[in-house]
């Protein structure tokens, strides 16, 4: 039986009277690579605080490995690593000195500190200070924090924000590389293309409450079919031919692209009737992207 | 606690502010006792001229010792607000700066972390004061020589050469556990605020107005004195009087050592539960 290295209990979290985190209650379990989507203010970096004792929870509590975050602190931070939005360090401290700052903290071996900035690839910088670091840098170095202590969970919100794409890829290939060390991954990000190339499973939160949990897969098939985008040569006349099939739904015309709702048995023969009725078809799309489940489960709470 | 407080000096003694209460006193101090040295004769003058009917003064009463009292009533106003640069810092900027995303997301205890903090302050204050005493005391001694320590206190006191020395030594004491309740109110103001500049402006303002309240003659300030206690801040002095006042300066004592405790109680019970949002 798979047990879970996270589990968040019926939390609930107010500033004023603003409701930041409304009875959020999941698990995450162990070697999940977890992402955890929701709009700007859905409740997500305060959850993430409060995974890591920042913030006080008014309700509710969280288990890592098993160990209360309210109740066994220091046992429950013991396993996890993270790295909470953008990070900032001792500017004044080389990179090295910060690493060292913390592993001395939870008496981590000094050695490990020159390991993980090889491995994110700061080593030949490692004596720099800080405030002579890129944005990129620092994020990197930001991880390399939090894998310090070989962490069994890490956290990672928005690990790859302000980073070029050959960097973004280089984070992404060190998430599925920690994933097969065994590593649970606890990943908030807006890129969902990025959450979607590298998580098993997703929870979506919005207004501080759970939307949707489950494994990436179930998800994306859970009976609501496929979002299809097709361009042709004579737009209404397509309109007039799918609009007479009843296993479309949404169908809209933006600009000269057709945007429709169907089943995944129906795309081949929707592709026929077009060409049947003498409308050419320049591009036929069917959409089955995370950014599109996220976007209906989020347009849900707007209607 | 040795590594938290490792890392806390290491965080501190990088910082510009850390080192501007040693940059003047370290400039400051050759500068007095150059004055000392130049005009040590008008300041006898100046001083003893009034008693000249009943003393006969044999040689110059000017010396390390006395130089390093005069700048002790002179100066100790002003070491507080240099304490306060630190003191005032060293949470708040914390806060202020984010790394507390990283540091207070570690398996220690927020309880060591602040403790950790404090006891940082308390060594840099410490080395302020002996830094201070060596750029006085020891360099007087070796500008300006040793001899008695002439007092001015109810009277004229004058102190031989071996006593004084051991007074000074009473008074660096008594100096360090007012400047430690100083520097803890700072510390207490610090853990509130997420800005690094808004517990140091307070506490002076705090020092400022209590010094007031203590030396302004008005019957109204006298009644709230005795209850505020920047009024026993002064207590080193009493390490100059003859005989020594063990009693109020134990009765002084207590009450600095007791705003400390309820500062540091507050501070911890604070920053415990503190949320940290930046």
């Amino acid at each position: 039986m798979i047990s879970p290295i996270l589990d968040i209990q019926n939390l609930s979290k107010s500033f004023g009277s603003l409701k930041a985190v409304n009875q959020l209650s999941f698990q995450v379990n162990e070697g999940d690579v977890f992402g955890f989507l929701g709009p700007n203010g859905a409740g997500k970096s305060t959850t993430i605080r409060m995974m890591l004792n920042l913030i006080r929870p008014d309700v509710g509590d969280i288990f890592i490995a098993g160990q209360s975050v309210s109740k066994k602190q220091n046992k429950a931070l013991t396993h996890i690593g993270a790295l909470v939005e953008e990070p900032d360090f001792y500017k004044h401290l080389s990179a090295k000195k910060n690493l060292e700052m913390l592993a001395r903290m939870e008496n981590v071996d000094l050695k490990r500190v020159d390991e993980v900035l090889e491995w994110v690839g700061l080593d030949d910088r490692a004596e720099d200070k800080v405030k002579a670091y890129s944005h990129g840098m620092k994020q990197r170095l930001g991880i390399a924090q939090a894998l310090l202590k070989s962490p069994k969970l890490l956290v990672l919100d928005e690990p790859t924000s302000g980073l070029d794409p050959k960097r973004m890829k280089q984070i992404r290939d060190l998430i599925l590389d920690l994933k097969d060390q065994g590593i649970t991954i606890f990943l908030s990000s807006h890129l969902l293309h990025e959450v979607e190339l590298v998580c098993t499973s997703v929870a979506i939160v919005n207004h501080g409450r759970l939307k949707k949990i489950g494994s990436l897969h179930d998800l994306m098939d859970d009976g609501r079919g496929v979002s299809l985008s097709i361009t042709v040569n004579d737009a209404e006349a397509a309109i007039g031919v799918l609009s007479e099939r009843n296993d479309i739904r949404d169908l809209t015309l933006s600009k000269q692209e057709i945007l429709l709702w169907t089943n995944n048995d129906s795309l081949a023969d929707i592709n026929r009737v077009l060409v049947e009725n003498n409308i050419s078809v320049t591009r036929f799309l069917p959409r089955t992207s995370l950014e599109e489940y996220y976007l209906s489960v989020i347009s849900e709470d707007e209607i | 606690m040795i590594r938290l407080i490792h890392n806390e000096l290491l965080k501190i003694i990088g910082k510009w502010r850390s080192s501007i209460g040693f940059i003047l006193i370290g400039v400051l101090m050759p500068l007095i006792l150059w004055g000392f040295a130049k005009g040590g004769e008008s300041f006898q003058r100046e001083h003893l001229g009034q008693m000249s009917d009943s003393f006969v003064v044999v040689g110059s009463i000017v010396n390390g010792f006395l130089a390093t009292y005069v700048v002790m009533n002179f100066l100790w106003v002003h070491v507080p607000f240099l304490i306060m640069l630190v003191s005032g810092d060293i949470v708040a900027s914390e806060g202020q700066s984010g790394t507390f995303r990283i540091y207070l997301t570690r398996s220690v205890s927020r309880l060591k972390i602040i403790i950790a903090k404090w006891l940082t302050t308390l060594v840099y204050i410490f080395a302020l004061l002996v830094f201070s005493s060596i750029m006085s005391l020891g360099l007087g001694a070796l500008w300006l020589g040793v001899g008695d320590l002439v007092v001015f206190h109810e009277g004229l006191l004058i102190l031989p050469w071996d006593m004084a020395f051991w007074r000074f030594t009473l008074a660096f004491w008594l100096v360090l556990g007012a400047m430690f309740t100083v520097s803890t109110l700072c510390f207490m103001f610090s853990s509130m605020v997420n800005n690094g500049i808004g517990p140091i402006i307070g506490g002076m303002a705090f020092l400022i107005i209590g010094l007031a309240v203590a030396n302004i003659p008005l019957t109204f300030f006298e009644t709230i004195s005795p209850y505020l206690f920047t009024s026993y801040l002064d207590v080193w002095k009493k390490a100059f009087f003859d005989p020594i006042p063990w009693g109020e300066i134990g009765f002084d004592l207590t009450v600095l050592m007791g705003h400390l405790l309820i500062f540091l109680m507050i501070t911890i019970r604070h920053f415990s539960k503190k949320d940290i949002l930046t």
